[in-house]
């Protein structure tokens, strides 16, 4: 039987003969964007992130069709291999490309996820940056109403993602705990009848934390994320509490927290502010002494108190310095043993080295809004992203979706959905669509709208594109001037892909 | 006649001919530089674009560095030109790619040929034992 299926004459392969092209220099282009990433060295990224580091003038060479099969069989086969040229007018694995286009956007197939609960808006910090406003008092006004926990669980669940999860923001979320009880064991007793998973997450200073707070966090699964700045000086700064430090209260919660909970359990994110650009090592090395696995390197975000106080305010050229310098130091713990990541380069390296994407809400085209996060407010309005709402905070209200009184379809599907529809692929904004770096990156009409007063932006006066071209452009700089960096970064991205 | 580019009284000037470069290119590259320069284009006669730059008084860009921004200029037109054969020739099969990749299998086609195994498996088998 099977030497009858080898006797066939070339197996329905065609004859070597027919593949040799009278003419070596002909073949077609595929859609791929370029980029020039030192003086000698340009980039060729294809439709699905894939991309070749080439010397500076290889891609006009292609797009001139000056690449020869035979002299240049090499590069040849690289391009055929990664579509970046075909033989034919249509690839014959069209149906792979896509099939890999289809698993880049994957993050489209469930829609949203993320679902914000500003539990509420009340706080004992009074951090000089802080992205929402802050009220001490009247319980009944700045807490959301369990009326409302209700129908925001409803629409949750209305949700087409197989798998939801539920954070409780604030203020701080923890002052607001008995509501957050409430709403723990209502959305479980719906997931369990509606087959769902369920994730929930409690954002939280950690001040208030005691241990019957985390013996019923562990009860129910509920992961921690707090909020840790750097080093005492830092943090206390940062975070201002009225006679007390912020610092050890939080050192000590996330101790207790691990404790009960377990290490895994409890995360902690920080915001570089102006203070902190000037302490990156010092900064690094408090979260790796603390025990972390890594450290997410985030600037401040144009929203709430941040853009409005001068203590907080910086260039983008001086938050790249500070991240350059902390990436450094990182480096220096891997190359000696110790894993430790950074977050923001593990999100764009995720994109740039496997065939997946990753859920990051600010870098997803079409946007992270709506589609993967939503907000409900605690006075019951519905929010495109948690920076919409601290927008809303400002009296400024245009990314609100409605209210918890509305309708699935009117929210998620209503005339503010689709006018921020239009522009939230950057496929087809200016500045983007021709940018080798569009499969890294994405839309973020919020932050357009916060820092330049429309939704669609421009882009060469963009922050958010220049600090994301800027740190793109570098972790491929870093992964071709030394291997043992490349090396390290596929370890970051086989963790946890 | 050919043009030549020039920088004079603060304005950088550069020719480009328009059998050789698209209109979308030369805008597609004035976009990024917006954010430094008052920027112009218009026809210097039928067959030429004339692409004129100048610094805005809040960019605080020096005389002596006009000349690097002229260069730059020069290559990023080039640049875009490429960009836009690209974007332009690779237009259809980009379209059918993501019509592909967002379908429901309804636009997937049949490999060419007999579907079979030297080894001697018959997929089809192999499919009804499943079901």
């Amino acid at each position: 039987m099977i030497e009858t299926k080898l006797d066939r004459k070339s197996r329905k392969f065609r004859d070597l003969s027919f593949y040799d092209y009278t003419d070596a220099n002909n073949y077609f282009l595929l859609p791929f964007r370029f980029h020039h990433l030192t003086q000698d060295k340009e980039i060729l990224v294809n439709e699905v992130g894939d991309f070749l580091i080439v010397p500076t003038g290889t891609a006009e060479t292609i797009i001139k069709r000056k690449i020869n099969k035979e002299a240049n069989s090499e590069l040849f086969g690289d391009l055929i291999a990664n579509f970046f040229i075909s033989e034919e007018q249509i690839p014959p694995l069209i149906d792979v490309y896509a099939t890999r286009y289809r698993t880049k956007k994957l993050f489209l197939n469930y829609f949203t996820g993320l679902h914000i609960f500003v539990i509420s808006l009340r706080c004992e910090h009074t951090c000089h940056y802080c992205q929402v406003s802050r009220v001490t008092e009247n319980r009944d006004k700045y807490d959301m109403s369990r009326y409302y926990i209700d129908k925001g669980i409803d629409i949750m669940f209305r949700s087409p993602n197989p798998h939801v999860t539920m954070e409780f923001q604030g203020g701080e979320a923890l002052l607001a705990f008995d509501n957050i009880k409430y709403a723990v064991e209502k959305a479980e007793r719906i997931a369990e009848e509606k087959g769902k998973g369920i994730t929930f997450v409690i954002c939280t200073n950690l001040v208030l934390v005691t241990e019957e707070i985390l013996y019923y966090c562990k009860e129910h699964s509920i992961l921690i994320s707090t909020s840790l700045d750097g080093p005492k000086f830092i943090h206390d700064s940062n975070r201002h509490k009225p006679h007390a430090s912020s610092y050890e209260l939080a050192i000590k919660g996330i101790e207790l927290s691990r404790q009960i909970l377990g290490g895994d359990r409890v995360s902690a994110l920080m915001t570089t502010t102006a203070l902190s650009l000037n302490y990156p090592i010092e900064i690094v090395e408090e979260y790796h002494n603390l025990g972390f696995q890594g450290i997410f390197l985030r600037n401040i975000s144009p929203y709430g108190f941040a853009l409005r106080t001068e203590k907080s305010k910086y260039e983008t050229d001086e938050f790249l310095t500070f991240y350059k310098i902390a990436l450094g130091k990182i480096l220096e713990y891997n190359f000696n043993g110790h894993h430790f990541t950074e977050e923001l380069a593990r999100i764009f390296l995720t994109k740039m080295l496997t065939p997946f994407n990753i859920g990051y809400v600010d870098l997803q085209s079409p946007a992270g809004l709506i589609n993967g996060v939503i907000v409900f407010n605690y006075d019951g309005g519905v929010y495109a992203t948690d920076e919409s709402r601290m927008l809303a905070e400002q009296k400024d209200f245009t990314f609100k979706l409605g209210t918890l009184e509305d309708s699935y379809n009117d929210i998620f599907f209503g005339k503010k959905a689709q006018e921020i529809s239009k522009i939230w692929a950057n496929e087809g904004l200016a500045g983007c669509s021709e940018c080798a770096f569009q499969q890294y990156c994405g839309a973020d009409p919020v932050h357009n709208w916060a820092t330049q007063g429309d939704m669609y932006g421009y882009r060469p006066t963009s922050n958010f594109c220049k600090k994301n071209m800027e740190i793109i452009r570098y972790l491929f700089e870093l992964m071709e001037s030394d291997l043992r960096i490349k090396r390290i970064f596929e370890r970051w991205v086989k963790q946890r892909s | 006649m050919a043009h030549k580019n020039f920088i004079k009284d603060n304005e950088i000037v550069v020719f480009a001919d328009t059998s050789l470069f698209s209109k979308d290119a030369v805008f597609k590259c004035l976009y990024w530089y917006g954010d430094k320069f008052h920027t112009n284009v218009s026809f210097s006669d039928s067959d030429t674009y004339k692409v004129a730059i100048t610094p805005l008084s809040s960019a605080n860009i020096k005389q002596d560095e006009l000349e690097l921004y002229q260069q730059k200029l020069e290559r990023d037109l080039v640049d875009f030109q490429l960009r836009d054969i690209v974007t332009k020739e690779t237009q259809n099969v980009r379209d059918l790619l993501i019509a592909k990749a967002f379908s429901n299998g309804e636009f997937d086609e049949e490999p060419i040929g007999e579907v079979s195994d030297p080894v001697g498996f018959d997929v089809n088998d192999i499919n009804h034992d499943r079901n």
